[in-house]
């Protein structure tokens, strides 16, 4: 047989050639090197187009909500509108809250409620309970977290939280370049409370001292969410339940099948989630749910990094935001609502500087 | 109500339109949607093109539609998704200078990146004509010739030929 054309090279690459063409690539080195080289190429085409990656945790929960709507569907920019809004606009420090809150939900409080199949209704919300009231120490997580809303990508999230005093933590965000985006930070001992924002290449933080202590903290914010979210796990029937055995041990992995939503717009609720956890120390190491929280939709992506806990080391800096030596830091008055004081205090400033 | 195909379902058989659709998306969601990134090269309107693809299929499931190839039917219609949008963008307004005032500097997607093998390979893939690009995309996610055929609507028996000049074509571009 004469040597593959180039058509029946490529067909070969695909499992589309004929028998005939498959035994001569087979005995004509010639050709051989011919369909391993094409092959090559079109697993690197492939490869190229893998590393576009998965489509957003969002689409899913948009595809669920337009599902159930699908009679009021008309076009294109109806499907994209359908973006849950409010959580566009509550801004970096409520994305930033909301990632937090939900990490604290995943690592702080998932991890004390035993191994999964200890997930009977009754027990996880006794040891939930439980969880709420021993928290003990100072602990530093730092994790992943690819949530609706966040345009920019997945950020870093790394956090301090004194465990004894609800109040007393610092949050920073990072981007996927390892840049700073945002971080808060408040401490009752010191009474003061940091934002820092990076704007154009500067960072800009805005202190405020003499804090009210009535302010919700992202803790408590948490803790609040917990006891209604283990609620809503108890009332889930149908969690499965997966043992695989990992480089580092063996891991449980938890899942919550996607289920339409009874209540589209419930407070909080939960139509689809995955957990894979530590089969040592029964930490969550990942953690991807699709639901509705405040009647908003969401869907979040949370990987755990590291997690520690630093009691001897815990300093006041520990609870702070040091400017660096091109920050520039704007000092204002606090307020019950923070992003009133960071709102009064910036605008107070551009007045300042526009001689007014 | 048709049972859905079973080559194509690996679950539990369901008479739930809404299940079938959501399970569907679960199993083929990602493949999909990586076929329309590539086509379309935009994230956003990839997302968009699935979306409209899965709320197609529930309505091609609850009218008892064919459940024969259900994932030939499902980059079917997302390529001809991808081609409504790519038409829609063409009807955008120009560019005017006039009215373009950047806040920021452009990020230069090249010099960020360094230029090694895979971003040469990227740019490539991206330079291809709009048919090429959607035979390769199909290929990658693994579609038979049959199934290319059927989403792309060019002949079986072009399918081979068209993709062998499609991947000259890519290889020529990698090292021009």
């Amino acid at each position: 047989m004469r040597c593959l054309s180039d058509v029946e090279v490529q067909a070969v690459v695909d499992g589309e050639a004929s028998d005939e063409c498959r035994a001569h690539a087979n005995a004509c080195e010639a050709c051989r090197t011919r369909v391993d080289e094409r092959r090559g190429q079109m697993e690197t085409i492939a490869s190229l187009i893998d590393a576009d990656g998965m489509p957003s945790a969002a689409l899913e929960s948009r595809l669920r909500h337009a599902m159930r709507d699908v009679g009021d569907v008309r076009g294109a920019t109806v499907l994209r509108a359908r973006r849950p809004s409010a959580w566009r606009n509550v801004g970096l420090v409520s994305a930033l809250a909301t990632a937090a809150v939900i990490a604290l939900f995943v690592y702080g409080v998932l991890p004390r409620l035993g191994a999964p199949m200890t997930l009977s209704a009754s027990e996880v919300l006794g040891r939930s309970l439980q969880t709420i009231s021993s928290g003990q120490g100072v602990e530093r997580l730092e994790y992943e977290v690819a949530m609706d809303g966040m345009t920019d990508g997945p950020v870093v999230i790394r956090q301090v939280i004194d465990r004894d005093n609800p109040n007393r933590y610092k949050v920073a965000s990072y981007r996927s370049d390892g840049t700073l985006a945002t971080a808060i930070s408040q401490d009752p001992m010191t009474q003061q409370r940091s934002q820092l924002f990076h704007v154009d290449g500067t960072n800009y933080i805005v202190r405020v001292g003499a804090i009210h202590t009535s302010v919700l903290s992202i803790p408590q914010m948490a803790q609040a969410l917990v006891e209604t979210s283990i609620g809503i796990m108890q009332a889930k029937s149908d969690q499965q339940l997966t043992i695989e055995d990992g480089p580092a041990g063996q891991r449980y992995i938890v899942e919550i099948p996607p289920v339409m939503p009874q209540n589209p717009t419930a407070t909080l609720d939960l139509f689809s989630a995955r957990a894979v956890i530590s089969g040592t120390d029964f930490r969550i190491q990942e953690f991807n749910a699709t639901g509705t929280i405040l009647r908003q939709p969401f869907s979040v992506s949370v990987k755990l990094r590291t997690h520690e806990y630093i009691g001897g080391a815990v300093t006041a800096e520990s609870f702070a935001i040091a400017p660096g030596p091109d920050d520039v830091v704007l000092e204002g008055q606090a307020d019950e609502d923070p992003i009133t004081e960071l709102m009064t205090t910036v605008l107070r400033e551009l007045g300042r500087a526009r001689g007014k | 109500m048709k049972a859905v195909d079973r080559p194509f379902a690996s679950t539990s058989t369901t008479v739930d339109p809404q299940a079938d659709t959501l399970r569907l998306f679960q199993e083929h969601g990602a493949a999909l949607y990586r076929f329309c990134r590539s086509v379309l090269r935009h994230t956003g309107d990839a997302e968009d093109v699935v979306q409209e693809t899965f709320l197609k299929l529930l309505d091609h499931l609850q009218h008892d539609g064919d459940t024969g190839n259900l994932k030939s039917w499902l980059f079917t219609v997302a390529a001809n998704g991808c081609r409504d949008r790519t038409r829609w963008r063409l009807r955008w307004l120009p560019w005017n200078a006039e009215r373009d005032h950047r806040t920021v500097d452009p990020v230069d997607e090249e010099v960020r990146l360094k230029p090694d093998t895979t971003s040469v390979a990227r740019k490539a893939l991206r330079r291809l004509a709009p048919r090429d690009r959607l035979l390769l995309s199909l290929r990658a996610q693994g579609l038979s010739y049959k199934e290319i055929a059927a989403a792309s609507g060019i002949r079986e028996q072009s399918v081979g030929r068209l993709l062998a000049r499609a991947l000259d074509r890519w290889r020529k571009q990698c090292v021009a």
